[in-house]
């Protein structure tokens, strides 16, 4: 993560994401890495900090938007990944957990609903005939149910659970979470579920930035029109 | 030996907020917000290199701030610092770390910290001709040995403070991968001395997980050395002339580590969630590991009778990666084992149905049995 930091399939998505983003991005830079994420799936499903590790919702979502990234989520077990996500989403409260057999919090609204978007993707680009053509393989009205009634702290800003407090982090990943939750698909086949009234519609997100599609591409334009930086340091 | 906050609002008292008894350390609340900010921003200056600090004033302040704050990395960074340029005994950190974690039982950092310290010493280890204080002067074997079970400990402590502490458990992996080798005599001993302890966690996930990786691991074991044994095999086949001295002695040791007994093991295990499943309805945790168990057991090629070379092969390749894949279960299609029959787990199963009157136990049940179903049918 940093010079002699911890190492863990987070800094793998930060590059793959940086990378991809700046036009900087080789197969040089990242030889094995995707080898090494699939390595980090485990028997349940989901995908762990490193390899042998418990699989965990934060974990999993940049494992899997790295590898679209480097265009290799097909080094995946899809479908067990498929099965542990869809088993996180509480059934009472409507969020979801980050592990197995733990609490629902706020913040899991992105990191493990924003894997059905990228899954639904990989799984269509495979040739699935059974995807859906309007809905994510979540149930999103229950999700968007329990961010506005649960995860809002009267003073502004959002949460985890009720009787937390609020801080940035969950505010960003709960709405992050509810624009997954409201958005499907895009273009042509872009179809909005917006619970409660309608203000409560929010921008769609890139389910691999978690920025405005708009914003990916406003950056990728960008970079493309810089010159390709030369690896000697400059000055 | 730990440490806390007393919760004390007020200094109503002329004295030091400071207490200790029976070797616990207090602090008095009302004292942090004067307390962190000055070490705090004395070890700032420090580094800005505003203010000279000397070796034992850094020493003491940072151990301040990390008792306050353990995931100022900063302060970690100042002691590793100190440590590689011999002024700070490694182990001390160790201890820090250790006391850290009473208050503090997932910090990223302390945990993050520890492995470097960890890492240091074990180099120490294979370079003798440097010299550390506090050395404990024992073999390196015996020291760590000593330097894993105190590991064992510290995790078992933190995972006992916080609810399936992710960051205690991925710990007490590494440091079993990386100083403990994955050799089976402590995988065995893990897998022994963790039964009581899940069994008084059922919810965590954490744990059971952790159990999966030592189940898994022995597996991983067994084949790398049935392995051996048969590529032995084939060898003195082609060369009887070849004096098995050499291999003898290997091959001593693998039949040592095969006498593993791993389909016995697996019963064991499933005998395990059986009994907490019924003492404990309603916890998906335990279902989960009785899924993944039973999984193991049925395809793992060291419970099967024979194992032919061919499948050990490629079973060798995918139990390394320890990932779990649908391609690899449709290959290892090892004979049923008659004791750990799934015909005897839906037996279980169905006296479960007829009698539990929890929810989510019913629920889990009725899950659990269309997944054998399926699995039996293929």
């Amino acid at each position: 993560m940093h010079v002699g930091g911890e190492v863990d399939v987070r800094s793998a998505y930060c590059a793959a994401s940086v990378a991809s983003l700046t036009n900087v991005l080789t197969p040089a830079l990242f030889a094995g890495t995707a080898e090494w994420i699939a390595r980090c799936q485990n028997w349940e499903g989901g995908i762990g900090g490193v390899p042998g590790m418990e699989a965990h919702g934060g974990y999993t979502f940049c494992g899997v938007a790295a590898l679209v990234i480097l265009k290799k989520e097909h080094l995946l077990n899809l479908r067990s990944l498929l099965h542990w996500v869809t088993g996180r989403q509480m059934r009472f409260e409507g969020g979801f957990q980050g592990r197995c057999n733990k609490l629902v919090d706020g913040c899991y609204s992105f990191w493990q609903a924003g894997l059905l978007p990228l899954l639904h993707r990989a799984l269509h680009a495979r040739g699935d005939t059974a995807l859906s053509m309007s809905r994510w393989m979540f149930d999103q009205s229950a999700l968007q149910e329990y961010i506005l009634l649960c995860c809002q702290c009267p003073a502004g800003g959002l949460l985890d659970k009720p009787g937390k407090s609020r801080d940035f982090y969950h505010t960003c990943y709960c709405l992050s979470g509810l624009a997954i939750a409201q958005h499907f698909g895009s273009g042509d086949l872009h179809h909005e579920v917006v619970l409660g009234v309608p203000e409560n519609r929010l921008q769609a997100t890139h389910p691999v930035y978690n920025i405005t599609p708009d914003k990916v591409v406003r950056a990728v334009m960008h970079f493309l029109q810089q010159p390709v930086p030369g690896l000697e340091p400059a000055g | 030996d730990e440490i806390g906050l007393i919760p004390c609002p007020e200094a109503r008292y002329n004295r030091s907020p400071i207490v200790l008894v029976e070797n616990k350390l207090g602090v008095e609340s009302w004292c942090v917000k004067f307390l962190l900010p000055y070490v705090h921003d004395k070890l700032l200056l420090y580094r800005e290199r505003k203010q000279w600090l000397n070796k034992d004033e850094l020493i003491d302040i940072t151990c301040t701030l990390l008792l306050l704050n353990p995931d100022f990395t900063t302060a970690w960074n100042v002691r590793k610092e100190l440590i590689l340029s011999g002024t700070l005994n490694p182990l001390k950190d160790l201890h820090l770390g250790k006391l850290a974690l009473t208050k503090f039982p997932k910090s990223p950092e302390t945990w993050i910290h520890r492995r470097w310290v960890l890492q240091q010493l074990i180099q120490e280890n294979s370079l003798p001709s440097l010299v550390t204080k506090g050395n404990l002067g024992a073999a390196p074997v015996e020291r760590i040995h000593r330097l894993v079970q105190e590991e064992m400990n510290v995790c078992s402590e933190a995972a006992g403070r916080y609810p399936s502490n992710y960051n205690a458990w991925s710990h007490r992996i590494w440091v079993l991968q990386h100083l403990g080798k994955l050799t089976v005599k402590v995988l065995l001993d893990e897998l022994s001395s963790t039964k009581y302890w899940v069994s008084m966690h059922v919810s965590d996930h954490s744990g059971f997980h952790y159990r999966q990786f030592l189940l898994k691991s022995l597996i991983g074991r067994t084949v790398t050395d049935s392995n051996i044994l048969i590529q032995n095999q084939m060898v003195n086949e082609q060369n009887p002339s070849l004096q098995k001295e050499e291999s003898a002695g290997a091959e001593a040791a693998c039949e040592e580590e095969q006498s593993v007994d791993l389909p016995h093991r697996l019963e064991e295990e499933l005998e395990l969630c059986t009994e907490l499943i019924d003492t404990y309805p309603g916890h998906e945790t335990l279902w989960c590991h009785s899924d993944e168990t039973l999984n193991n057991s049925h395809h793992s090629p060291a419970t099967s009778h024979m194992a032919q070379p061919m499948d050990v092969d490629g079973l060798n390749e995918s139990s390394s990666k320890q990932s779990y894949t649908q391609e690899t279960k449709r290959l290892k299609r090892a004979p049923v084992q008659d004791s750990l029959g799934p015909e005897m787990e839906i037996r279980f199963i169905d006296k479960v149905l007829s009698t539990c009157r929890d929810a989510d136990q019913t629920r889990f049940a009725i899950a659990y049995r269309k997944w054998l179903v399926t699995f039996l049918g293929q």
